[in-house]
């Protein structure tokens, strides 16, 4: 929804051949990150994330379920995303639902792996509680207020961050329960659990526009694209997942030397992010 | 069930005639043209505004006043219980309809023929009073976009337990199954804009439930106004006027 | 100040959610010490002299609270903390708490510490709920001392170990109760101390001294969670225990989750639960189903069948067990129930019982501690054991016992003293005592509920008569009849002849709703009790006496208002229409039934009054009839009469109460009012009106007359109320008194008539048996019913004579008010029987009298026989005691008679008998009725 004039789109892609962006930012520099964790008190982890003036909240909510059959040692994780029309009016409505699923999509494969949830940057071995009969379920939703571009890459940090602001009640099981029955379990009030976050990537988007490519692209920017490349990246500079978007094609190669500047980018963005949730949880805790 | 301990005190420690804190912040969507963020305790809603703008579906357009459309949603994580809510179930597209009417009555919309104001208003997190708190919200997100106005709206609620009338009912309160007195003022001028009511309540005891929402009214105003009277000095010192 | 607390919370279905909550501090919470300088002393409560303020810990009052209700310990402080924590464990203990601290007389104070800025205490890492609490108990000790300064000790009471070390380590002065009650030089307070639990100290010591000999008596209670997992997989039912009131050894749980009822038999079984805890029970295996024996009147020595009166419905009743022989199970259905026993107890119903110590020597030295044995008065409860230092005291006393635990090794639950009555056998002590006992309201009224009466004297105001709403009615003869005495007369009536030849009848109602408006402390105050209770020699009124007896009181010759019923009817009896007003009358005669009735049966007589007298009883008549084609149930009971000693209420004479045609005229308009009445509230208030139902009895709690009656050679049809009055107007047989006795043993098959709020049942449930009316409620008797108030009050709203108070908007506050009516009417009942059967003790300890009987019920040592001139219930046994069993007698179920092995002798039920009743005392301090066979 950005209607730019033959001079701005110029201008833009201009700049980033110079590397020199309309606010001033080098083609591999994000915008500053403001992070902040504990926003939603009721779910048991959530984050706000603000690039720029693109802001989303993620949270995650634990409930108690049942394994699938198949993987009856794994809990369960899901991934909602909710464009909310404050963001931007065309999200009114349905108007949203087209670009939630895409992003839901993109960061289900991002951060969750394949099907049989190897590669996950979750461990969902943690989820357990009974082999079989009971496991958490997470369900962690995304929330887009503001939008101004370079929504996955927001949205994977906000979750990161909220995952590593998760606590989870401790649960005992009565021992009685044998056979087919649905063991009694005991929700503890008090002790939380806390989940390994180390292992979950972060999503860094490289943005073609024209010969070259961005990262962290404003919405401006992104009017501008021709593909891009979402590319998630743990910390031991494993590639967790990658999406393409966008319509025009891409050489091969340079899928290739996409993936190794956004190894790159990552590390910084990693760092960058963990010392950011360590602030926000520090600060949180003294509120 | 005791809401009202025998000591004046309510379950959350507050005494029947209390608010709970409130809490805004102007302009929090830099995309939007106007907005803000409302804190009614732990209720909490983000409003934007997007207008006046062109009308965008031409059938729509009204030739001698602007258009005034909202959309209310909550966040799946908004309650204690997470489901995903489907868009434009009855209770919000009620709801939309209601901070409609009621914002719609306050802006001066004969000033901007053939123009289209947006409110769209996101509840992040729900514990009772979201009516209030989206209307409250929505008025600052139409002050903060300069929209001409008669007069702030302003709403609070109160209703009746224990054989007590409480201002600002939060979760626990509101799902007591007693009255819920949902109130909009114009407070300058001194009329009601909304009030919806569930439940049965004695017309007198409705009286004096409706007077304490007044007051509650009254109090959200006054912070209103001040909020915006903080905000607007800011705005000049930016500017160096 | 906002402080935020999140918890988890675990619904139903096994879902895990976070709720979060806010918290609010303040600084505007006060101490309420009147010496404090700083806070608001308006609100102070604590008296300015008091040298020691305590905090009490939650175990101290869950615990404790008999001492605390002592007026010895005052300057209390209650922390919010405590309430909320006493609240969960046990709400009857909150509840008396909680009007301690209303008591304007006493010094308790309620702290909401949780809001206060200084006081509130958030939750540590690692630190279970308890020790929160615990250290917030402390924190607020410790902020007493410090905001009240050196001149008051701020004295913490904790049996807690734990919490008391940790205390005196922060500096704060904390004992234990004992020591503090020691402190305070009255011994007496130490009785209503509760014992510590058995760790502490030995509590073998009634039943042997030596720790090797103690062993296991009960099996232990199975762990909650243990519980929980039971019920859930339905290996255990859960319900709450109801004990055989004539049968203690015997109890039923009703259970939903197998929809019958579960017999529990014998205090092994029932494993220390009492009389309505709600317990989760086992089913024991089928072959041990019918064990036991309950065939013989008594089962031990020390639990008699007593004698009693005859009970009036099957809600007083002995239960029937079955019939006890294995080989009748597969012809009788109904002895198919199954036996459990209990294996936990979820919740415990204890309170206070009243009784007396079982008599013992008096152990050497006076003074020091004894340990003594409690029977309750009521049968249903286990003796109890106690510690006492004024045994000498109360070894001829009725006292108040509470109940503290019950440990798995003793055979006794352990209790504490809390208060003496008075003397045994003393008849004010007696009829106390059944107050007490069924729970009646009889202190008098306060000085708030007086405040709401009118001023005195009262008489009918302009501002009344000029009342558009009511009508002046002074013009009509109107008279009432009541029985001889009666002060309290809620109802008068009149009836003129119209023009047309029809009749014009009038109710007329005390106007007590113009009275006792709702929301006053007069209101709660009548809510609370319910009903009027009559005591053979007393009456404990529900509203205060200027209301009973003279301003509602609808007294010969004094202008009074009322509600009036008036009917068009045509001399068939048909009603033409029906008017509800608000009235004044002026009633012209106060008569007794006997007054009315010798009018009526005198021919000379033709004053108007008495022609207006005998065309009602026309009237009455023909509607009683029509009555009884539709089905009404003409039971009988066999009520008793005393005439009393007006100088020492001692009973003069006793005998059966007699009815006449003038009690049914009154009670035919009555009834006739009544439906009216609820017709008309119900159209106009469907979900809230308050209606009184009587259930249809089922066929297995008709069996036990159908077998009577089938032993007599009697056939009865029970397939409808119609059906059953018709079969019990043929069962005649050659004794006068047969057809009475046979209704007397149908009323009681009957449960009792409830109240219930209209909403909370369909239509078709509202049907009133014993009636055979479709509604029913009671309007008739505002004086003595609340459930009336409640009804005028609907039927003035009805009306638009008044508003309908917000309380009838509250569907579950209504239904909660019927089930105390209920409650209520019920308790009052019974301590009128109590009262009765105190008088009838009284009455034959001086004279040994003989009389006729009838057997009524077959028991494999005697027979329980029905002695009709003074409405007395009780065993006549044919063998002695302690050859229990012993062959010479058998019986016979199909015949129901019981037969001497050499077929000498045989008595069948029905039977007329001729005995002897005598009071002897057994024991000392135990007087009982004993009737032996001539």
């Amino acid at each position: 929804m950005v209607g730019l004039s033959v001079g701005e789109k110029h201008f833009i892609q201009g700049g980033v051949a110079q590397d020199l962006r309309c606010d001033g930012r080098k083609r591999l520099t994000y915008r500053p990150i403001y992070l902040e964790t504990g926003v939603i008190p009721q779910a048991n982890g959530s984050a706000r994330v603000r690039m720029g003036a693109t802001e989303v909240i993620a949270s995650v909510k634990a409930e108690l379920g049942r394994p699938t059959p198949l993987q009856p040692d794994k809990g369960k994780v899901s991934i909602y995303v909710d464009c909310s029309p404050t963001a931007e009016p065309a999200f009114e409505g349905r108007g949203g639902d087209e670009l939630s699923t895409e992003l839901s999509t993109a960061l289900q494969c991002c951060l969750l792996g394949g099907k049989s949830g190897a590669g996950a940057g979750i461990d969902l071995s943690s989820l357990i509680v009974v082999e079989g009969k009971i496991c958490w379920d997470l369900y962690i939703d995304g929330l887009v207020v503001s939008s101004d571009g370079n929504l996955l890459d927001a949205l994977g940090a906000a979750i990161k961050a909220a995952l590593s602001n998760t606590g989870i009640p401790k649960v005992n099981v009565a021992a009685s329960a044998s056979g087919d029955e649905q063991p009694e379990v005991d929700v503890s009030d008090e002790e939380f659990l806390q989940f390994d976050t180390s292992g979950i990537p972060v999503i860094v988007t490289l943005t073609k526009i024209g010969r070259h490519y961005v990262v962290d692209a404003t919405s401006e920017e992104e009017s501008q694209m021709s593909s891009a490349v979402s590319i998630s990246v743990n910390r031991k500079g494993h590639i967790c997942g990658l999406t393409k978007r966008g319509g025009a094609g891409l050489d091969p190669s340079i899928i290739l030397d996409m993936v190794s500047v956004a190894k790159h980018v990552s590390e910084q963005l990693l760092e960058k992010l963990d010392s950011e949730i360590a602030a926000a949880e520090a600060d949180e805790g003294e509120s | 069930m005791e809401y009202v301990s025998p000591e004046g005190l309510r379950l959350d420690g507050r005494r029947p005639m209390e608010m709970r804190q409130i809490r805004a912040e102007i302009g929090t969507i830099m995309k939007a043209d106007g907005s803000a963020v409302f804190e009614m305790g732990n209720t909490k809603v983000v409003a934007a505004v997007y207008g006046p703008r062109e009308v965008q579906n031409r059938g729509q357009q009204i030739s001698d006043k602007a258009l005034v459309r909202c959309e209310y949603s909550m966040a799946n994580f908004s309650t204690g219980d997470r489901m995903r809510k489907p868009k434009g179930d009855r209770r919000s597209t009620e709801i939309s309809l209601v901070i409609r009417q009621t914002m719609e009555e306050s802006i001066l919309t004969h000033l901007m023929p053939r123009s289209q104001i947006d409110i769209y208003v996101q509840v992040l997190q729900a514990d009772g009073g979201t009516r209030s708190a989206c209307i409250n919200a929505a008025t600052l997100a139409l002050a903060d976009a300069g929209i001409p106005m008669r007069d702030l709206v302003t709403s609070c609620s109160a209703g009746y337990l224990n054989s007590t009338p409480l201002l600002d009912l939060n979760y626990v309160e509101d799902s007591a199954g007693g009255p819920d007195v949902t109130l909009g003022i114009l407070p300058k001028l001194d009329k009601v804009t909304l009030l919806q009511m569930d439940s049965k309540l004695p017309i007198d005891i409705f009286e004096n439930v409706m007077q304490l929402a007044t007051e509650g009214c009254k109090a959200v105003a006054n912070y209103i106004r001040e909020l915006l009277l903080e905000n607007t000095k800011e705005l000049e010192y930016r500017r160096g006027v | 100040m906002l402080h935020s607390k999140s918890f988890v919370k675990k619904s139903r279905a096994g879902r895990v959610t976070k709720v979060v909550r806010e918290h609010y501090l303040r600084d505007d919470i006060y101490c309420g010490a009147s010496i404090c300088k700083v806070c608001d002393s308006s609100v102070a409560r604590l008296s300015a002299s008091a040298s020691t303020i305590l905090v009490l810990d939650t175990n101290v009052v869950l615990n404790q609270i008999d001492l605390l209700e002592n007026p010895a310990i005052d300057d209390v402080v209650v922390l919010s903390v405590v309430l909320d924590e006493v609240k969960n464990k046990n709400m009857a203990v909150y509840n008396r708490l909680r009007a301690l601290c209303s008591n304007s007389l006493r010094k308790f104070f309620v702290f909401s510490n949780e809001h206060h800025k200084d006081t509130y205490v958030k939750e540590m890492s690692g630190e279970s709920k308890n020790d929160r609490n615990d250290r917030a108990i402390r924190v607020a000790s410790q902020w007493y001392q410090s905001h009240l300064g050196d001149e008051v000790r701020v004295l913490l009471i904790t049996n807690d170990r734990e919490n008391r070390r940790k205390a005196v380590e922060e500096g704060i002065f904390a004992e234990t109760v004992e020591s503090y009650v020691k402190s305070l030089g009255q011994p007496d307070l130490l009785d209503l101390l509760v014992q510590p639990a058995s760790e502490d100290v030995d509590m073998a010591e009634v039943e042997d001294l030596r720790p090797s000999k103690r062993k296991v008596i009960y099996n232990e209670h199975k762990p909650m969670s243990e519980i929980t997992s039971g019920l859930h997989r339905g290996i255990y039912h859960q319900g709450k225990l109801r004990v055989n009131r004539y049968n203690p050894f015997e109890a039923y749980v009703g259970s939903e989750s197998i929809g019958d009822e579960i017999v529990i038999y014998g205090r092994t079984n029932m494993n220390r639960a009492f009389d309505s805890d709600i317990v989760a029970v086992e089913l024991l295996p089928q072959d041990q189903w019918h064990e036991e024996k309950s065939l013989s009147i008594a089962e031990d020595e020390e639990d008699e069948e007593d004698v009693h009166l005859v009970p009036s419905s099957a809600d007083d009743a002995p239960r029937t067990t079955l019939p006890q022989q294995d080989s009748s199970r597969e012809t009788n259905p109904v002895s198919y129930r199954p036996f459990g026993r209990v294996v936990g107890i979820i919740k415990r119903n204890w309170h206070s019982y009243c009784g007396s110590l079982e008599p013992m020597p008096m152990p050497a030295g006076s003074g020091s501690v004894a340990n003594a044995l409690f029977v309750s008065k009521d049968r249903r409860i286990p003796k109890i054991r106690i510690q006492t230092r004024q045994l000498e005291n109360l070894l001829d006393k009725r006292i108040i016992v509470a109940v503290d635990s019950w440990d798995f090794l003793s055979r006794y639950p352990s209790g504490h003293y809390v208060r003496t009555i008075g003397e045994i056998g003393d008849r004010d002590t007696e009829s106390e005592v059944v107050l007490i006992e069924n729970d009646i309201i009889s202190r008098p009224f306060s000085a708030q509920v007086l405040a709401c009466l009118p001023p005195l004297p009262w008489s009918v105001s302009p501002i009344d008569l000029s009342n558009p709403n009511r009508m002046d009615l002074c013009h009509l003869r109107v008279f009432s009849v009541d029985p001889p005495g009666c002060k309290d007369i809620d109802d008068a009536l009149h009836c003129s002849t119209l023009p047309n030849g029809n009749f014009e009848v009038g109710v007329h109602i005390a106007d007590v709703t113009n009275f006792v408006f709702p929301g006053t402390p007069l209101d709660d105050e009548a809510a609370q009790r319910g009903t009027s209770t009559y005591l053979v020699e007393r009456r404990i009124d529900m509203l205060p006496k200027p209301l009973t007896e003279d301003i509602c009181s609808l007294r010969a010759d004094v202008e009074r208002l009322a509600f009036s019923v008036i009917w068009e009817m045509t001399p068939e009896a048909e009603v033409i229409s029906t008017r509800f007003t608000k009235s004044i009358i002026k009633s012209s005669a106060a008569m007794s039934y006997v007054e009315a009735q010798a009018r009526m049966d005198d021919s000379r007589l033709m004053d108007p009054l008495t022609t207006d007298l005998r065309n009602m009883n026309t009237l009455a008549k023909i509607m009683r009839l029509r009555r009884i084609d539709r089905g009404a149930l003409t039971l009988a009971s066999a009520e008793v009469k005393f005439q009393i000693d007006t100088e020492t209420h001692d009973p003069l004479d006793i005998g059966m109460y007699q009815i006449r045609e003038a009690n049914q005229m009154v009670e035919e308009f009555m009834l006739a009012a009544n439906v009216s009445v609820a017709k008309q509230i119900l159209d106009h208030f469907p979900l809230c009106s308050l209606l009184r139902r009587h259930p249809t009895p089922t066929r297995e709690m008709l069996e036990p007359l159908l077998r009577t009656a089938a032993a007599v050679g009697l056939h009865l049809d029970v397939s409808s109320s119609k059906a059953l009055a018709d079969s019990l107007d043929h069962a005649l047989g050659d004794d006068p008194y047969f057809n009475k006795l046979i209704r007397i043993l149908a009323t009681r098959c009957m449960t009792q008539a409830v109240y219930f709020c209209s909403g909370d049942l369909s239509r078709p449930e509202y049907h009133h048996y014993g009636l055979a009316a479709p509604l029913y409620t009671h309007f008739t008797s505002p004086i003595r019913r609340y459930a009336d108030v409640i009804v005028h009050r609907l039927l003035a709203a009805s009306l638009n004579i008044d508003k309908l108070p917000s309380i009838f908007q509250d569907r579950p506050q209504l239904t909660s008010i019927s089930d105390n009516l209920n409650y209520r009417h019920r308790n009052a009942q019974m301590a009128g029987r109590a009262s009765v059967e105190l008088h009838t003790l009284i009455y034959f300890r001086k004279r040994p009298t003989d009389a006729e009987a009838r057997i009524v019920k077959i028991r494999s040592n005697g027979f329980i026989v029905f002695v009709p001139k003074y409405g007395i219930e009780g065993p006549v046994y044919l063998t002695s005691r302690a050859e229990k069993g012993g062959g010479e007698w058998y019986v016979d179920e199909p015949q129901q008679k019981i037969k001497k092995m050499d077929g000498s002798l045989s008595y069948s039920v029905l039977q007329a008998v001729k005995i002897h009743m005598e009071v002897v005392e057994p024991q000392p301090n135990r007087p009982k009725l004993q009737l032996t066979l001539i």
